[in-house]
């Protein structure tokens, strides 16, 4: 007679992208993981109805997986590189660890940072953010630790959203930018591929949007999922977004008449009325040096904080001013012509109608025309809303950008447009408009809005990196610079990550005029990540890896990087280990939430082999290098998402003694259930385990800035970037007071007023300088998301790469039928892409839906050691494109495109007209 | 561990060949509908006197060999007695109870009971058939459920049969002008089904399909029609040598049963292409376009 | 009467596949066999091309082609839809696989494994019964039978509902019973535009997919 067997439904999360958590449930049957299902008890708090997204599905496997390292591992073959086998052996935990942490304790003794001044001990980090909701207590670690150098990047801040990132949060406080989905009625969609991308939330909310009659048009070079989705699609040129989103500007400002925009918004909310003086910067108060208006009422230029008075929007003024420029210099005083910001605004964009911006981007006048004046139409400009008893503005408008549209050289510029955009309809965070979701760069509130402080010139405070003479550094922090070249990326904890990641490979051998020489890291930790096939010139990328003196990986599977690995160390993963973090409010992509909490995760079945939980692998660390104490108190103070001591509670662990996981998850439960019941309720890990998360409500009214601007008599920055004209010169007079000319070319982006330009001409350029021709390399090669595959730590499920065959273009690079059968290319057949200096193989997808001229790799492949993926025979195009400082912005980011050729494999020909 | 060469993402929408059923249950159809045909041609040729038990014996042996063939096909063999269980509405369950007593009927016959011989012709006729009709009962393979399908496949079968009949004359030495001119007919009768066949065909099957069946045609056409005419013309001008005839009739047969096999095998496993899978109409995504 | 079926909303559909793996975790299915699969559809030439993702499967068809050719009475047809195969009749002669015009039947000779050999999960999940026999979507007859005996609704309450419905994270697939005008498939179908897959062939199709709202429907929130 058989037992009935042992079901459990255990709840935990999933963020293994940027577009969670998202909650479900493992069900275990006698011990073992057999099926993913969603958490339906948590349906009615999680704006996705409790779901998660296929890739949640890959965790069973991801648990079972044969292919796992089970132990940890040490090299034995001492020579590093593609071609050699590492020789790992099996070795002891305490043999691991002890070799780790003598590495860590002469970092200590010698130094923290070694003589250039970066940090002795490097961390390398996957994911945009997520790895640290899979690595328990490590962050405590490296707080405990003190100089860690974080920049080695594996993508992030260059091919990410990075000019939405900084100008975003500058902007509106938004490190990334949502439509509000369920109310917008009209959305243009610049290749943000939120079908794929989006996770459970965007396409749930995406979903309802379309059956409620939202139009979105998407403009992207080929039809993507999101396109697909779509009302409309224009197959834009890609790179010219910045173009297009410019005409649409201009017929704003130019094709309507003037009281079909929000002028009260603008006058009152913006610094459209600001006053620009001879030398392109504010007039300001002689007195209080606050920027000046022309009131109307009074007929004279006041401070634009007076109260009562009746702005003017449009005109020149003279004013009895000053006019203060970089370095705080007076550029001219007394009785000054000037000209309100918004006046410039309509007078630049002149130029650029859509009779300008119809051969660049490829797409008809006529079209863009039509689509400035559906988003006018459908911006109800005038209407309000009532959202939870407060009557705000009703503009069910908005535009959102995509990857390689809002980064690299015209990112600035398109993210400009599209809030400008926003802006002229005052649909900029208000209800059914453009929304930013969370910040990473200002200070780390839970709720963004709160991060506001006043700064100056009636706007936001921004922690911008200093560019005075007094505090302008040319010796930075970390090796890839940011606080010393990017003003915007800050310097907060999270800033590391936003600074050009590439420049840590980059410089490692030719470290540019003025910064001190970028060394090796003594010690490298990688977890999560996989840069020698994520980033760019792989090769390269996994050559300097091998120079690394001693690299300690956590590692899955044997993977590209960690080839190069000294240790290997199992911890145990998403479905087997034990962390508390923060759900709700507002966070990246579209995940706005009714409430705001936190969820569990916890072990659904018994770790696998020798793994074990980060947070134990965290205290041993600190343990064996000093630190135990300091890790601990780190702890308590919030290291683990909640301070352990608070107004109400106090659950802080001895900070003098090692702790298991389970007591210091357990600690958290405590603080967190008391941070969101005040004090009244203090649940441990017990209770955890059993209802998986917790919340309390979290106010609509929270999801849109306007109101707090409001509140706190803020303006929008905008259009006019007198602050950013005024760093940049003052950076390009460091640089060059320090003889440092090599950031010339991305100096000029900083601009009050963006010009437009050809941004795809730098990649033509960058071709011409490796020795080819635009007319032999005619294609422009994409990349776009895998909603499968996204952030690459499932590449080798077997059960991922099942169904994500079912979608088009996962098995080759997709071409367009006719170009291909022009070049003779059939379906299937093996082509070779190429540039000057590199090619790639893989089979030709056919299909309509995309430009002629345009080619697409889906995700990031071409690997060579992970088990199961390295027979996938995709290529990647990460292979093909450059690290390179001519392809970098000014923001340190840079764009996943190229030119390329492409031909059937083994063929003479070299690429053929597109 | 590898993943399949082709990818787990070729189930469409575009249709593609089926994988079910292989050379095995082609195997099948060829041998089954010669075996039924050559049992019809014996009785017929039997009518002039002549023993043809040992050709009743060897339709018999073909029609076995399909069905083993087939059998190996399956994926539970050792149930395959549960293959009778719905003659209400299944063709394969209908094949099975008629092959049952199809044998029978032939060895009864091979032993001259009386009456025998016209149920073994009978039988066969009906196998053959329930031949054509399972394989038009396919409803997921348009080349297959093409309702002209069920003469084509009988009359193949005839042919076929008729066909090893014919060539193996040098052995049994049964003929006639008239069985010689019944064959002759159906030869040109199953052109005719075929030509019939494929037009309907046109538009309705994908181009792996239509590609597949014009091979075949052609050869159903030059070898399978053609040139056994040509050569019973010439047979039945009366200038050859006992000796020439003999071969003419092995080249004939030989000639028109091959073709016709070949048709039936690339049928089956060539251009069983599916439906694949179309929508009428495309969503519409928040606005029409 | 009873007749359960499944309403695909193709505006709402992203092709994620995230149906696809939800049926194969709760069907543990071998790696290949998905009884639900989403298909990637383009239409057109460029540039007025048109891309649609369509979820597939068994139809649970009123007159499926796979019950009238099997010849063991393996697949059956249940008095509430749902098409069912009696995995110890079956032969695995394949013929319902022809016959069905939707590709949803498939044999799987051998035990086939992720990795190679198999993993706890696989193991744990094994049932050689399925091998080498026709096997398909069952709607999750298991769980609407589970379901219906502790009083839930198959379409509303999850435990009696079909995975792919449940994980379904755009809300496409809608399971109900359509002989109850009231229900959730009942007024999806009379509310909006929608056809079913080769309708032509006859085969009264259990499974109707949703691609605009009916001129009259009064718009829903």
């Amino acid at each position: 007679m058989n037992k009935p067997p042992d079901i459990e439904h255990v709840a935990t999360y999933c963020y293994q992208c940027v577009a969670g958590p998202d909650l479900l449930t493992v069900k275990v049957v006698d011990g073992i993981a057999t099926e993913v299902e969603p958490n339906f008890a948590a349906a009615d708090v999680h704006p996705g109805g409790g779901k998660v997204c296929v890739k949640a599905y890959g965790l069973v496997q991801k648990t079972y997986n044969p292919n796992r390292i089970r132990t940890p591992m040490k090299r034995t073959n001492p020579k590093k590189g593609r071609g050699e086998d590492p020789g790992f052996v099996p070795i002891s935990w305490d043999d691991a660890l002890d070799t780790i942490a003598a590495r860590l304790n002469e970092v200590r003794a010698a130094g923290l940072t070694d003589p250039s001044g970066y940090p002795r001990l490097a961390v390398s980090l996957g994911g945009a953010g997520t790895p640290q909701s899979y690595m328990g207590t490590f962050p405590a670690f490296l707080a405990a630790w003190g100089a860690v150098d974080m920049g080695f990047g594996s993508g992030q801040g260059v091919k990410c959203y990075h000019s939405e990132h900084l100008y975003g949060e500058f902007w509106h406080r938004a490190f990334t930018v949502s439509p509000d989905t369920p109310r917008t009625e009209y959305l243009i969609s610049c290749g943000a591929n939120v079908e794929a991308s989006g996770g459970v939330v965007g396409v749930w909310r995406h979903a309802n949007a379309r059956i409620r009659g939202m139009k979105r048009v998407q403009v992207e070079p080929h039809l993507s999922v999101t396109g697909a989705c779509s009302a409309e699609w224009v197959p834009i040129k890609p790179k010219t977004d910045a173009a297009f989103l410019f005409a649409l500007v201009h017929m704003l400002l130019h094709a309507f008449p003037r009281e079909r925009l929000d002028v009260p918004f603008l006058t009152k909310h913006t610094s459209s009325p600001y006053l620009v003086g001879p030398h392109g910067y504010y007039l300001r108060d002689r007195a209080t040096r606050k920027p000046l208006v022309r009131d109307t009422i009074r007929g004279a230029a006041v401070p634009h904080d007076t109260p009562g008075i009746a702005e003017a929007l449009e005109g020149r003024f003279d004013a009895d001013a000053v006019e203060i420029g970089p370095d705080d210099e007076v550029l001219a005083e007394g009785v000054l012509a000037g000209e309100t910001a918004f006046s410039k605004l309509v007078a630049h964009m002149a130029p650029y109608s859509p009779e300008w911006a119809a051969p660049i981007c490829d797409v008809a006048a006529q079209t863009m025309r039509r689509i400035a004046g559906e988003f006018i139409d459908h911006a109800h400009v005038g209407e309000t809303i009532e959202i939870e008893g407060k009557r705000l503005p009703y503009r069910p408008v908005a535009v959102s950008l995509g990857k390689t549209v809002n980064n690299g050289w015209g990112g600035f510029e398109t993210v400009w447009a599209r809030t400008m955009l926003a802006a002229l309809v005052g649909g900029l965070e208000v209800p059914g408009g453009t929304l930013g979701t969370t910040v990473r760069l200002n200070r780390q509130v839970p709720a963004r809005v709160d991060s506001v402080l006043t700064g100056p010139d009636g706007f936001m405070e921004y922690p911008l990196n200093p560019t005075d003479k007094a505090h302008w550094s040319p010796n930075p922090n970390i090796r890839n610079a940011y606080r010393t070249m990017v003003p915007l990326a800050a310097n907060g904890p999270w800033s590391q990550a936003l600074g050009p990641t590439h420049f840590s490979w980059m410089f490692l051998d030719e470290t540019p005029k003025g910064l001190p020489r970028v060394t090796l890291p003594d010690v490298w930790f990688v977890y999560r990540t996989n840069p020698a096939i994520s980033f760019w010139d792989t090769k390269g990328v996994g050559d300097k890896m091998a120079r690394f003196p001693f690299m300690v990986a956590f590692a899955y599977t044997q993977d590209e990087t960690n080839h190069h690995a000294d240790i290997l160390l199992p911890e145990a993963t998403d479905l087997e280990s034990l962390q508390l973090i923060r759900i709700g409010g507002s966070k990246f992509v579209e995940q706005f939430w009714d409430c705001t909490g936190f969820a569990l995760r916890q072990p659904a079945v018994a770790t696998q082999g020798d793994a074990r939980d980060f947070t134990a692998i965290a205290t041993e660390l600190a343990s064996r290098t000093g630190l135990l104490e300091k890790y601990n108190a780190s702890i308590n103070k919030g290291a683990a998402g909640v301070p352990l001591k608070g107004p109400h509670w106090d659950v802080a662990l001895p900070p003098d003694k090692p702790h298991p996981p389970e007591a210091i998850w357990d600690a958290v439960c405590r603080a967190a259930s008391a941070e969101l019941t005040d004090g009244r309720e203090s649940n441990g890990l017990d209770w955890w385990r059993k209802h998986g998360l917790a919340t309390r409500p979290f106010p609509r009214t929270k999801w849109y800035l306007y109101p707090t601007l409001v509140e706190k008599g803020l303006r929008f920055e905008l259009p006019y970037q007198e602050r950013l004209l005024r760093i940049g010169t003052e950076l390009g007079r460091r640089l060059h007071e320090h003889d440092m000319h090599w950031w010339d070319k991305q100096l000029p982006e900083y601009q009050a007023l963006p010009k437009c330009k050809d941004f795809g001409l730098p990649w033509i350029a960058s071709l011409e300088k490796a020795g080819g021709k635009a007319e032999d390399y005619p294609f422009w090669l994409l990349t776009a998301r895998s909603m499968q595959y996204a952030w690459g730590a499932n590449v080798g499920m077997q059960l991922i790469k099942e169904v994500a065959d079912n979608v088009k273009g996962h098995r080759g690079v997709i071409i367009n039928a006719s170009a291909a059968t022009r070049l003779g290319i059939r379906d299937g057949d093996q082509v070779e892409i190429g540039t000057p200096q590199h090619k790639v193989r893989g089979r030709a997808v056919l299909r309509q839906g995309i430009r002629p001229d345009t080619l697409l790799l889906i995700g990031q492949f071409d690997h060579w050691v992970t088990p199961f993926t390295k027979g996938f025979g995709m290529p990647s195009m990460n292979s093909l494109a450059e690290m390179s400082m001519d392809l970098t912005d000014a923001t340190g980011s840079s764009a996943d495109i190229v030119r390329v050729s492409i031909a059937p494999a083994g063929s003479a020909m070299k690429g053929g007209t597109a | 561990m590898t993943y399949p060469a082709k990818g787990y993402g070729t189930y469409g929408p575009d249709p593609w060949n089926q994988t079910s059923w292989d050379a095995r249950a082609a195997g099948n159809f060829v041998c089954g509908g010669a075996g039924a045909g050559l049992i019809v041609f014996a009785v017929l040729g039997g009518m002039g006197g002549g023993y043809v038990g040992w050709l009743i014996l060897a339709g018999l042996v073909l029609v076995g060999l399909g069905l083993f063939c087939v059998s190996l096909e399956l994926g539970r063999p050792l149930r395959a007695l549960n293959v009778i269980r719905n003659p209400r509405t299944s063709w394969m369950a209908r094949e099975a109870w008629v092959a049952g007593l199809l044998f029978p009927a032939g060895i009864a016959a091979a032993l001259a009971f009386p009456g025998a011989m016209w149920a073994a012709a009978l039988l066969a006729l009906a196998f053959v058939y329930c031949q054509a009709r399972l394989l038009q009962g396919a409803k997921g393979i348009p080349a297959w459920r093409e309702p002209l399908l069920i003469p084509l496949v009988v009359v193949t079968g005839l042919v076929e049969g008729g066909g090893i009949f014919i060539a193996s004359i040098p052995l049994h030495r049964t003929a006639s002008l008239a069985l010689l001119t019944l064959f002759g007919v159906l030869i040109i009768v199953r052109m005719g089904v075929w030509l019939a066949y494929r037009r309907r065909l046109a538009g309705v099957v994908a181009d792996g399909a239509r590609a597949a069946l014009d091979g075949a045609g052609i050869v159903l056409l030059v070898l399978g029609t053609a040139l056994p005419l040509c050569l019973i013309a010439l047979m039945a001008s009366m200038v050859l040598s006992v000796e020439a005839l003999m071969t003419l009739c092995l080249l004939t047969g030989l000639t028109a049963t091959l073709a016709g096999s070949w048709l039936k095998f690339v049928l089956v496993t060539r251009a069983g292409f599916n439906q694949g899978f179309a929508i009428p109409q495309l969503p519409v995504r928040g606005a029409a376009r | 009467m009873t007749r359960w079926a499944m309403v695909a909303d193709l505006r709402r559909c992203v092709g994620c596949q995230t149906c696809t793996a939800a049926c194969r975790h709760a069907n543990a299915t071998p790696p290949g066999v998905q009884w639900r699969r989403v298909l990637d559809v383009e239409q057109g030439e460029y540039p007025d091309v048109q891309r649609a993702f369509v979820p597939v499967g068994c139809m649970h068809c009123a007159d499926p082609p796979c019950m009238d050719v099997c010849p063991t009475t393996a697949t059956r047809k249940r008095a509430d839809g749902i098409v069912t195969i009696d995995y110890d009749l079956c032969i695995g002669c394949a013929y319902c696989a022809v016959a069905c015009p939707y590709q949803a039947r498939y044999k799987t000779m051998r035990p086939v494994f992720a990795y190679g050999e198999a993993m706890a999960n696989e193991t744990k999940r094994r049932d050689d019964s399925r091998l080498a026999v026709a096997t398909k979507c069952t709607f999750c007859v298991d769980r609407i039978d589970a379901g219906l005996a502790n009083g839930q609704t198959p379409g509303v309450d999850p435990e009696a509902t079909p995975a792919c419905v449940n994980a379904c994270i755009t809300q496409t697939l809608q399971f109900g019973d359509l002989d109850d005008p009231q229900s959730n498939v009942s007024r999806l179908i009379a509310e909006n535009r929608h056809f079913r897959m080769h309708e032509e062939l006859g085969t009264d199709p259990g499974f109707y997919y949703l691609w605009d709202a009916a001129a009259t429907a009064p718009a829903s929130d």
